[in-house]
Parts: structure tokens; C-alpha cells; sequence
């Protein structure tokens, strides 16, 4: 459903928990296919910001558009409808340690899948879903590692597998909530240069937040600052992908 | 099972309601159920005295502690039931069989946990009272028991509540109490009076589940158990008086032995008993894993998970004899009855904890599952479940180990296996028979409760099952 240019728009958007406001009227509009990154000190209201948008927190006041869609008026089917569209990377541990990696990269598919074909696919995948899987991983560079289990998994891959999952979503947007925070500096830069290009590729527009300036004006196109639950400062970074080509492959051992 | 075996099942179900709520009825229940209070509270005390003396006895490292450690281990191996049996057969059928059952029990329940308390005691007072040059008996009385005295108190009272429950479970092998009342009833195909005693049952162990919360909370509440004992003692008085005649029941049974026809039919009977067992715990495996999801609170509503925890709370406060009683009057005798029994029971126990267990898994990757736009049983497929696979494995675990015991001790009412040809044996007088199979029993218990004991601590699995 085409809803102008902007892919997110809020307006004075308020979240509370109890007494405790922590985001105190946000607003912002992000094009199609834009890659943001938002800074900020911990406690400034970035996660709550990206777990508003996929409704996981309620707004007090406020709009959130995300392709003309108003997350505050779904519910039930609309809601997972809705979420289904939504990639989410995190910082680390969102996948399930006790599934094999294609289950973890094809729990992408469940917003799309009826209950019976996500159980059935749990104990009996079927060829082509496999295929979707590995091909998710091609992607990023972990095809070797399509029935390993998750549990071995090094850092950097966790965060590919993760981005994997966002990937079979087909989103219109991708959340990544300090999707670096554990890894080494120099896999955090692998790591957000895949997930730039990638969203790129396929002109999906990302939010990430980030504790790093320099990672944020290497990699993205426009970098919002937040504190105390405000937007205090824009502005924009480089985002030269091509020009970056620092990592030419993957490292091993790091 | 065919429609018509369905529709007599259903018939004789119908005849259990409404219960007989008559005031006259009421009334004539009351007196089993103060032999039930009085009896638990004869046993819990005899229980504690026995079992602070071995306790010190063997903290102490007076003469033959190990063999009395290892004698406290193995009686608790026992299936209380069948020690309610036991009993019966030797002082006669009343409370005063019950009361000597609970005691016997839970002297080594209690005996073995209070060496073990006395035996983690810190050592540096004890030490020092040592060299003093105080005796053994002296140092144990005043530096182990002022030290451990809180913890006496707690685990007396968490053993009172346990006596409690029990009570009113040996009293279908004729020890008396509100169990033997439940027995009659069901003989004299009286169901509606059966069910005003199910329910007289539940309601008891509701007041006694609210008693022991205030006894932890003030642990000096114990000894309120001293007048209720005292009424037990008086009550029973008589009947324990007839010693000669027990003494010889007793000689009676000795040696254990069985023919060689009954010896042809054991494997039959083991074999019956561990499918009661593993069938119990399977179904209840299949029942605990959807009603104990649906319970979880972090993954229904509370207009969902509110109703369906008040039935596993339902299910699980009807002890499996009880269940087994109106089984076998529904369905017959055999192994089936035993097994739904146990199922039934298990899906209670077993959906609480696995609710449990759903309810404390980590929140960050259900949290990226529901992200994904997941419907809610894919989200438990994709998350819930792989989560909490390892609490809900040691939960199964604790219940076979359980059902073990439970399999032995509803094949008495009937169910099959080793407890029904125990307790036929019983009934034919056949006492030297009825021995041998209550060693049997023993044997196996044990076996199996240190199996499983050393595949936990093998697994690391070390979670305790309250």
C-alpha cells in the first residue's frame, strides 16, 4: 500500500512506564529506503523507541505511521500482519539457543505461516523451505552453517543469523537495536557493513541505533541524536558504502 | 473402546452426583475426619522424637550410626501405603494401624533429614566445644541442636504437612480415618457419599495447605501438635495394647516367601506395574504440556490461564489413590485404571511446573519470535517450548521417579501389579506371600530412587520437587 515517500513518520510520540517518561514527544518522518542510525547514551530512549514502532510498547499520545499504517489501531491478525513486515535485529541472544540455525532463520516466515505449517516445518522441513533457509544464509555468508546448532555459534555469526531471520521476513523496515554492542570492533564493522548493503540491496529502509560516532557517520546516511527522550540533533553521515570496502572477506578467527 | 462401553462408563459416572450433602450425613463423616488430624498429628510426633534422637545418634557417631543411617535410608523406601499394610495386618484395621504407619515412615523421613541437617552444621563451635573435652553425646546436645534449631523447626513442620496428606491416604488400606471411610463408601456402591468425601478431602487439604504456610511463617505453631496427639494416643490406646497378637501376626510372616506359581506370574506383575508407571507418566506428559502452557501467564490471558490453573489445582489435589478408588469402581480393576489414575493426578503436578518452567524463560527471543508476526502456538514451538526443554525434562524426571512409588501403591486399590497382588495376598491371609512382595516393592523403589538420584547429579540436574 504506497503511502507517500516516507516509510515512518511519527509524530509527538510519548511513552511512558508508570511515572517514567521515556520518550517525551518524538516526532520524525524517514524515507523509503533511508538508513539511519540514532546515538545516544544508554538510558536515552532508543530501545523503547524502536519497540514502540513494532508495538511491543504503547504510546501514550502520539502517531506511528509505518507505511500509512497506524501500529496503535492493530490488533490480534493486523498486529502480526504488521509485525510480519518488521525485521528486528538485537543486541544479542534474541535467537533460541535450543533450535537448529534453518529453524531460527525461517522463524522469519512465521508471520506469513499457519500454526499447523510452523509446527510441521519444526519436525519435518520440507526441501524448498530448506532451500529458502541456505539461501537466506548465502546472503550472508553462512551457508556452511545451515543445520548447526545455534548454541555453537560465534558472535559474529549469531548477529548474521539474526540478520538472516530479518531477511526471509521480506521486511519494509529493519530495527536493529545496537546490533554491535558485543562483538569486537572490528567484527562490528563487518557486521553493519553486511546489514548497510544489504539493506541497500534490497531498498529496505533500516533504523539502527548505535553507541559508536564513528561507525554511525562511516555507514549511514543520516544519524539522529537522542537524549532524555528527545531528538536533539540531526545530521548526516557519509555513507559511502562502496568506498569502505575495508573488509574485503570475511575474517577468519576473529 | 466402543460407544456402548463409553456410554455404561458415563452411566456409572452419573451415579457419583450430586453428593449426599445431608446434615446427617455431614455429621456421621466428622468422626473419620478428626481420626484423620489426630492420627497424622500421633504419627508426626512419635515421628519427630524417634527421628531427633537417631538424628543426634548418628551426628553424634555413637555406636552403630552407620547402620542406623543406612536402616533411616532404606525405610524411607518404602511406599507409605504399604507400610499402611503392613500395619494393618499387625495391630488391626483402625487408626491405630494408620498412626504406627505414619510413624514408622516418617521417623525415617525425619530421622535421616535431621543427621543430614546436624551433619552440614558448621563445625568451628563444635570444635571448640570439643576441646572442652566434652563427650560426644554432650557436644551433639549442646552445640548441634541449639545451632540447627531453626532448621528443625521448618522441615518438622514441611513433614507435618506431608503427614497430613498421607493420612488420609493409608486409610484405604483400612488404617482408619477419612481413607477407610472412602473405601466403604465405594464398596457399598454408595458413590454419592464418596464424592461428599472426595470433596470433604479437598477441602482438608486446602485447610492443611493454609496451616503449614502459617506454620512456616511461625514454626512455634508446631507444637500444636502436641494436644492433637494426646487425643490420638488416647483414642488408639487399646488396641495398641494387644501386642501378643502382633507379635505373632508378625512371626507369621516370616521368612518372606513366595510359591512357585505366584514366582511364575512376577515378571507379569513387574512388567504391570512399570507400565502403570511409564504410562502414568507419559499421559500426564501429554496432558501437562497444553493445560501447563495455557496456565503460563506470560503466554495467555488471565481469562485463560486463571480457569485452567483452578483445574490443574483440581486435579492434582485428589491424591491418585483417591483417583484410582473411583477408577476402578468406573472401569474396573487392571492396569488401566492405575495408569489413568496416575495420569490424571501427574497432569495436575505436572502442569503446574511446566507452567512453571514456561513462565521463566528468557524474555528476549520470545520477545524476537512474536516479532516476526508469529502465531501464538508457532511462538511456542518456535520459542516457548526449545526454551524451557531442560526444567521441563527434570520436572518428567521427578515424576517417573514419583510415579514409581504411586504405581506400587494403587495396584492395592486394585489397578494391577505387584500392589494388587500384595494386597490380595493380605486378604487371603497369605501373610509369608504378602512379605515377599512387600520387599519386592522395597527393592524396587530403592533401586530406583538412587538411579535417578545418581542421573541427576550425573546430568547436573540437582532441581528439588516440593
Amino acid at each position: 500500500m504506497p503511502a507517500g515517500d516516507y516509510s515512518l513518520e511519527i509524530s509527538d510520540l510519548v511513552v511512558r512506564y508508570g511515572q517514567n517518561t521515556v520518550l517525551n514527544g518524538l516526532s520524525c518522518a524517514i524515507r523509503r529506503g533511508e538508513r539511519v542510525a540514532i546515538l545516544g547514551a544508554s538510558g536515552a530512549g532508543k530501545t523503547s523507541f524502536l519497540r514502540a514502532i513494532n508495538g511491543f510498547v504503547p504510546a501514550a499520545s502520539g502517531k506511528i505511521l509505518v507505511d500509512g499504517i497506524d501500529v496503535s489501531k492493530t490488533r490480534g491478525r493486523a498486529l502480526r500482519e504488521f509485525r510480519s513486515r518488521i525485521g528486528v535485529i538485537s543486541q544479542r541472544h534474541d535467537l533460541v539457543d535450543n533450535l537448529r540455525v534453518h529453524q531460527n532463520v525461517m522463524a522469519g516466515a512465521l508471520g506469513r505461516w499457519s500454526s499447523w505449517r510452523a509446527l510441521r516445518f519444526l519436525i519435518w522441513p520440507l526441501p524448498e523451505e530448506l532451500e529458502a533457509a541456505r539461501s537466506a544464509l548465502r546472503r550472508v555468508g553462512l551457508e556452511h552453517k545451515l543445520r548447526a546448532r545455534t548454541s555453537s555459534l560465534s558472535g559474529g555469526e549469531h548477529q548474521r543469523v539474526a540478520i538472516a531471520r530479518a531477511l526471509v521476513q521480506d521486511p519494509v523496515l529493519m530495527l536493529a537495536d545496537e546490533p554491535v554492542a558485543s562483538l569486537d570492533p572490528a567484527l562490528s564493522q563487518q557486521t553493519l557493513e553486511l546489514l548497510c548493503r544489504l539493506a541497500e540491496e534490497s531498498g529496505v529502509t533500516l533504523l539502527c541505533t548505535l553507541h559508536q560516532p564513528h561507525l554511525a557517520e562511516h555507514y549511514f546516511e543520516r544519524i539522529i541524536e537522542m537524549r532524555g527522550g528527545e531528538i536533539v540533533r540531526e545530521r548526516t553521515g557519509a555513507g559511502r558504502l562502496d568506498a569502505l570496502e575495508i573488509f574485503p572477506a570475511w575474517g577468519e578467527g576473529i | 473402546m466402543g460407544r456402548r462401553h463409553l456410554n455404561s462408563v458415563f452411566t456409572l459416572l452419573r451415579q457419583f452426583f450430586p453428593p449426599d450433602l445431608s446434615a446427617h450425613y455431614l455429621k456421621a463423616a466428622l468422626t473419620p475426619l478428626e481420626q484423620t488430624v489426630a492420627m497424622a498429628a500421633g504419627g508426626i510426633l512419635i515421628a519427630i522424637v524417634i527421628g531427633l534422637i537417631t538424628g543426634i545418634w548418628v551426628a553424634a557417631g555413637l555406636p552403630g550410626h552407620r547402620a542406623i543411617y543406612a536402616a533411616l535410608a532404606s525405610v524411607r523406601s518404602i511406599p507409605d501405603l504399604t507400610l499402611g499394610i503392613l500395619c494393618v495386618v499387625v495391630v488391626g484395621i483402625g487408626p491405630a494401624a494408620g498412626m504406627l504407619a505414619l510413624a514408622i515412615f516418617y521417623s525415617a523421613a525425619v530421622g535421616k533429614i535431621f543427621s543430614d541437617l546436624f551433619r552440614s552444621a558448621d563445625r568451628e563451635p563444635i570444635r571448640s566445644l570439643q576441646a572442652t573435652g566434652a563427650s560426644r553425646l554432650s557436644v551433639a546436645l549442646f552445640g548441634l541442636l541449639p545451632l540447627r534449631s531453626k532448621d528443625i523447626l521448618s522441615y518438622g513442620s514441611y513433614e507435618f504437612e506431608s503427614a497430613v496428606r498421607c493420612s488420609v491416604i493409608v486409610g484405604a488400606v483400612g488404617g482408619g480415618g477419612i481413607g477407610t471411610e472412602l473405601v466403604g463408601t465405594i464398596n457399598a456402591l454408595d458413590f454419592r457419599r464418596a464424592t461428599t468425601i472426595i470433596l470433604l478431602l479437598i477441602a482438608l487439604i486446602a485447610v492443611i495447605d493454609t496451616c503449614a504456610r502459617w506454620i512456616k511463617q511461625r514454626p512455634a505453631l508446631l507444637f500444636a501438635v502436641f494436644p492433637l496427639a494426646a487425643v490420638a494416643f488416647w483414642q488408639d490406646r487399646p488396641s495398641m495394647l494387644a501386642f501378643s497378637h502382633s507379635i505373632s501376626t508378625f512371626a507369621g510372616m516370616l521368612p518372606p516367601a513366595l510359591p512357585h506359581e505366584a514366582l511364575v506370574k512376577l515378571p507379569k506383575l513387574l512388567l504391570e506395574t512399570a507400565e502403570i508407571a511409564v504410562g502414568g507418566t507419559f499421559f500426564a506428559m501429554l496432558g501437562g504440556l497444553p493445560l501447563g502452557l495455557a496456565a503460563a501467564r506470560t503466554f495467555t490471558p488471565p481469562w485463560i490461564s486463571l480457569p485452567v490453573r483452578r483445574v490443574l489445582e483440581a486435579l492434582r489435589a485428589i491424591p491418585e489413590i483417591v483417583w484410582g478408588l473411583v477408577l476402578v469402581s468406573v472401569i474396573g480393576t487392571g492396569p488401566e485404571a492405575g495408569i489413568i489414575a496416575l495420569a490424571l493426578h501427574g497432569t495436575g503436578s505436572l502442569g503446574r511446573l511446566y507452567a512453571e518452567s514456561f513462565e521463566n524463560i528468557r524474555k528476549d527471543p520470545v520477545r524476537s519470535i512474536v516479532a516476526t508476526g508469529a502465531r501464538p502456538l508457532a511462538v511456542a514451538g518456535f520459542a516457548y517450548l526449545p526454551l524451557a526443554v531442560a526444567p521441563l525434562a527434570v520436572h518428567t524426571l521427578f515424576r517417573l521417579e514419583w510415579n514409581v512409588r504411586a504405581a506400587t501403591i494403587v495396584g492395592v486399590i486394585g489397578a494391577g501389579g505387584i500392589g494388587q497382588a500384595l494386597y490380595n495376598a493380605q486378604q487371603l491371609f497369605f501373610y509369608r506371600q504378602m512379605a515377599a512382595y512387600i520387599a519386592i516393592t522395597w527393592v524396587i523403589v530403592a533401586t530406583v530412587d538412587y538411579a535417578s538420584s545418581r542421573f541427576r547429579s550425573d546430568m547436573g540436574l540437582m532441581e528439588r520437587y516440593a
